[in-house]
């Protein structure tokens, strides 16, 4: 019994480390912002933003302040995810064919899913080097840190400019792509710069998948092989 | 590349696995991954035919956030010594994963809440509180059936609640013990 007493103040001052606060912040704000979603677009808009930008934040406070944890990653990374499914589901209400959505949503989920299981198996295999994979897109991706943010920010924000440009509650999703980007306005160029990154992230998280299924397979032919 | 010539074989006779009578971890990874999405878009599908939608989203929410913790949780627990934090003093936990039947029964109720929600409804926008509450009125065998999946719906919910603070435990008590050895 004094073993899990000595812990216990050690562990409340883990929950209480300054990026995990951020970390608490930003679930508060997507609340906030799913709570007002359909009644204010422009004040979820500004939330989720805002809460999108705090996730730089947190890392950096992890990191300027020694204060780098488990359970703070994994807040992190949590937070990602469920705030990109919710956006996702409350597109899917607003546009037509909802089933795009939809699967963008299982994509999302799968290959974040199966990339995670497959870290935590590469980890204990010495077959690191399948990420090494022949796929150029996945090379730049992985080796470019700047083009990857640029992917990730791009889908976000992609995300957001359909919520705020579309004015009824189901609205044919390709007719407002293509009428908002022959208008050739800024608003133009944002889309269509944010459409080029966001495609590049979908195309990674399906090869994501491909690499990540491999991985689980070869940590089994691996442990076979270990076998006396 | 000749290794990787020789593994290729292998690794596609584990794909072809049929239907996963030997256990391997694809197969597992594939099973969570399936169940995940196929509950994920049912709830999405849920909450465009119900008011309010932000019902929903919240289960959509609980259940990617609960499910992604615990597998977290596990993977760490596999490699510290602290695998005693399940042993939570929560007899609703204790009762669910002492008892598979009880575990499977809640596991049924939300899939099963689920699709009757969705077979019940007639508009495209319907009031949840009002549908439920006339369907359990009825006093029909669907009522009964409705009432058995929302207690075990209910239960489901609340384990995945406190999963979430076990799990965030784990995580927590893993970089102590990081810490705490030379």
């Amino acid at each position: 019994m004094t073993k899990k007493e000595r812990p216990r103040p050690e562990k409340l001052s883990v929950y209480l480390y300054i990026p995990n606060i951020v970390g608490y912040m930003r679930v508060l704000l997507n609340c906030v912002a799913f709570a007002v979603c359909f009644s204010n677009k422009t004040l979820f808009s500004l939330l989720y933003f805002f809460s999108f930008c705090c996730d730089a934040v947190d890392g950096w406070c992890a990191r300027r302040f020694n204060q780098v944890s488990t359970f703070g990653a994994v807040l992190d990374m949590v937070t990602d995810r469920v705030s990109t499914a919710c956006l996702l589901v409350v597109l899917s209400q607003v546009y037509r064919p909802s089933l795009v959505f939809l699967s963008l949503l299982a994509l999302d989920i799968a290959s974040h899913w199966l990339q995670m299981y497959s870290t935590f198996l590469a980890g204990k295999s010495s077959h690191k080097d399948v990420k090494d994979s022949t796929s150029w897109l996945f090379r730049l991706y992985y080796g470019n840190r700047i083009f990857m943010c640029y992917c990730c920010v791009s889908c976000e924000v992609l995300y957001i400019i359909l919520l705020l440009i579309a004015k009824n509650q189901t609205e044919n999703l390709v007719n407002v792509v293509v009428s908002t980007l022959t208008q050739i306005s800024p608003l133009s160029l944002l889309l269509a710069l944010t459409i080029f990154g966001w495609s590049m992230k979908q195309t990674v998280n399906i090869i994501q998948m491909k690499t990540a299924a491999d991985v689980c397979v070869l940590y089994d032919i691996e442990k076979q092989q270990k076998k006396p | 590349m000749m290794a990787s010539n020789k593994q290729r074989p292998a690794k596609l006779s584990v794909y072809l696995y049929i239907p996963n009578i030997v256990v391997s971890t694809f197969g597992a990874v594939l099973d969570m991954v399936t169940d995940r999405v196929s509950t994920a878009c049912l709830l999405v599908i849920l909450s465009q035919i119900y008011r309010p939608s932000l019902v929903f989203l919240s289960l959509l929410a609980l259940d990617i956030a609960s499910h992604w913790l615990q597998m977290y949780s596990t993977f760490l627990s596999g490699k510290t010594s602290h695998k005693d934090v399940k042993d939570s003093t929560s007899w609703l936990f204790r009762l669910y994963y002492g008892n598979r039947m009880f575990m499977g029964y809640c596991c049924v109720s939300c899939e099963i809440l689920y699709i009757i929600l969705f077979l019940i409804s007639k508009n495209h926008t319907e009031n949840l509180m009002s549908v439920v509450v006339e369907s359990l009125t009825q006093f029909s065998p669907l009522s009964l059936l409705l009432a058995l999946s929302i207690f075990g719906w209910s239960i489901k919910q609340i384990i995945n609640v406190i999963q979430m603070k076990t799990a965030a435990d784990v995580c927590v008590l893993y970089d102590i013990d990081k810490q705490h050895k030379p």
